[in-house]
């Protein structure tokens, strides 16, 4: 140990607590922390960019002669909607929490006296840059490939910003599975979710193109009603109420994820 | 006014495992309060507890003058915590690593990066400040989480197995800078260990805890004279062991007697007169002395008085530092 440095405060030097500013600092500096860990870690992100823009094309290629003959008019933009999501539920939410709790520094940050809701608003709000990154990057590439968005690049913009609002929702699965478990074999199989979320709707054909138990499936399934919102952008142009429809589905599906984080953080927390 | 106080603190996890069986404990302030244990024994339990990261079943607990559960917000604000295994961001610098703990610690502006530069100075960690914490040895690391425990200027601090792990040159750095902290800046040290040495060597007052109970408690000097003022140990032939028991049951002042290998313990008042009347016993028994030492008891006796078993492993282990 090298020097000597005054350790031990007078009550003074406790600097004054104000809950809410604190809050919102620590979820702003612990953001940091994580957009830092992935920007660190860029590599991890690769994958999480290059399989949508994969699928894209795959998808495209396959079904853009069959689906237009069946009268879907512009299928790149059908499908945009389907790879932003793709893109923005991709990658492994609350793996830097599972690695916090492994290595003991989740216990280091519960020591501090910031808001344990920080803990969790932080990441989920450095997680929703990182997925709208991805969407964003997703967009370009599909109207680099000839896409026609029909709210041009502002729609194509607001499309990514609301799909990201569906990661963010979506990411909270991992965040809730990381904090509940503990495991990164679990935290790692959240992707699992995104299965029949995705491929249970109208992910590859229209509605009234579905037929038996797939269409009863995909008329319940909200990732139905959020591709229809996502799809008024990119396909017919700027209708609030489809954008609503859009917006309330996520808003909806995050209510319910977020709030068992917030429960799994919780009983985290409590010891 | 205690640091440190606890009345009748219990956990019992899920399934019925008690780990910490309704302990008592009162460490005044200023001083080095060792507790010391076995693997398993309840010691990081009890600094969950005290820490406000796991919540009792029941009893209460206070450090600070405020109470762990009700208090939980304003006891972290005034404790610094370095647990068993160094909880750090690998991912962080380890300037970056202070900066943020002494953020969410609440001091803003210049504060955090001034006090990290000092931290970082006084765990000699300014050459390597801005590495990733992950390429650091696990004495830096050791180092480091010890900063990270002082960054917003704690009144007590816990320290669960500090030097665990680390090579001699490393914790002998550890226990000077507790030290200096102790003594130099008035903080309350809570400090578990399984290695009698440094318990000895740190604590002004010890506890000992054996399966979730408190078994012995006091100073180090006051648990060594407990166990008597002196050791004498005779060597004799290890079949004449039994006929030598019985041949010292006559000497005086004898406290307590305990038989390992074909040594002889007698735990005494005197240990130079024991040792001289030992040898006449035993010679009028016929019995033949290979060897005799006086001694005065240490901890490791205490702990097998206190727990009947002696701890694994006492010593300060010769570990190395990975890189």
């Amino acid at each position: 140990m090298a020097g000597t440095v005054e350790a031990r405060p007078r009550p003074a030097q406790l600097p004054p607590w104000d809950p809410f500013r604190e809050a919102l600092r620590a979820t702003f500096f612990l953001g940091l922390r994580e957009v830092r860990i992935v920007l660190r870690s860029a590599a991890v992100v690769i994958p999480n960019l290059l399989v949508p823009v994969l699928f894209f094309f795959v998808i495209v290629g396959s079904l853009e002669n069959i689906a237009e003959r069946s009268g879907v008019a512009n299928y790149k933009a059908f499908q945009v909607p389907v790879v932003i999501m793709f893109a923005v539920t991709g990658g492994s939410a609350g793996m830097n929490l599972v690695v916090d709790i492994e290595s003991g520094y989740f216990d280091k940050l519960l020591l501090t006296p910031a808001n344990r809701l920080a803990i969790l608003l932080g990441a989920m709000g450095a997680d929703f840059v990182r997925v709208l990154v991805q969407g964003l990057f997703v967009v370009v590439i599909a109207m680099v490939a000839g896409t026609e968005i029909a709210t041009g690049v502002p729609g194509a913009i607001v499309l990514a910003a609301i799909a990201s609002l569906w990661g963010l929702a979506y990411s909270a699965i991992g965040f809730a599975i990381a904090l509940k478990t503990g495991s990164p074999q679990a935290t790692m199989n959240t992707w699992i979710f995104q299965i029949p979320l995705v491929f249970l709707s109208t992910a590859f054909a229209p509605l009234d193109a579905l037929s038996g138990w797939l269409k009863a499936v995909a008329t319940y399934n909200p990732v139905t009603y959020f591709f229809r919102g996502l799809r008024s952008l990119a396909m017919v142009g700027w209708d609030a109420s489809e954008i609503g429809v859009a917006l309330l589905t996520a808003g909806g599906f995050g209510a319910v994820t977020i709030s068992i984080a917030f429960l799994a953080l919780r009983g985290r927390a409590k010891g | 006014m205690s640091a440190i106080e606890t009345r009748a603190l219990r956990k019992e996890f899920p399934g019925g495992v008690v780990a910490v069986e309704g302990i008592d404990l009162g460490v005044a302030e200023g001083l080095v309060f060792g507790f010391l244990g076995p693997n398993g024994a309840g010691k990081s339990t009890t600094v969950r507890m005290l820490t406000t990261l796991l919540r009792p079943t029941s009893g209460q607990a206070s450090v600070a003058g405020l109470d762990v559960v009700a208090d939980a917000h304003q006891v972290r604000r005034r404790i610094g915590v370095a647990l068993q295994d160094a909880g750090l961001d690998g991912m962080a610098t380890g300037r970056e690593l202070l900066v943020l703990q002494a953020r969410l610690h609440g001091l803003s502006g210049l504060a955090p990066a001034r006090r990290a530069a000092e931290l970082l100075e006084l765990v000699g960690l300014t050459e390597a400040a801005d590495r990733l914490v992950k390429t650091y040895s696990g004495g830096m690391k050791r180092r480091l989480d010890l900063a990270s425990a002082l960054v917003h200027g704690p009144r007590v601090l816990f320290l669960d197995e500090p030097t665990a792990g680390l090579d001699p040159a490393s914790r002998e750095a550890v226990w000077e800078e507790v030290q200096r902290l102790n003594r130099d800046d008035g903080i309350t040290v809570f400090l578990t260990t399984q290695y009698l040495e440094e318990a000895d060597r740190m604590a002004h007052q010890l506890a000992i805890i054996d399966q979730g109970r408190i078994v012995a408690e006091g100073s180090p000097h006051q648990l060594k004279r407990s166990v008597g003022a002196d050791m004498v140990t005779v060597e004799v032939p290890a079949d004449k062991v039994p006929a030598a028991r019985r041949a010292l049951a006559a000497c005086e002042g004898v406290v307590d007697a305990r038989a390992e290998g074909s040594g002889i313990t007698l735990f005494v008042s005197d240990g130079t007169k024991a040792a001289a009347e030992a040898i006449r016993l035993l010679d009028r028994a016929g019995i033949g002395v290979s060897s005799v030492s006086v001694s005065a008891p240490t901890l490791d006796e205490v702990f097998l008085r206190a727990t009947g078993f002696r701890l694994e492993g006492a010593g300060a282990g010769e570990t190395g530092e990975a890189a």
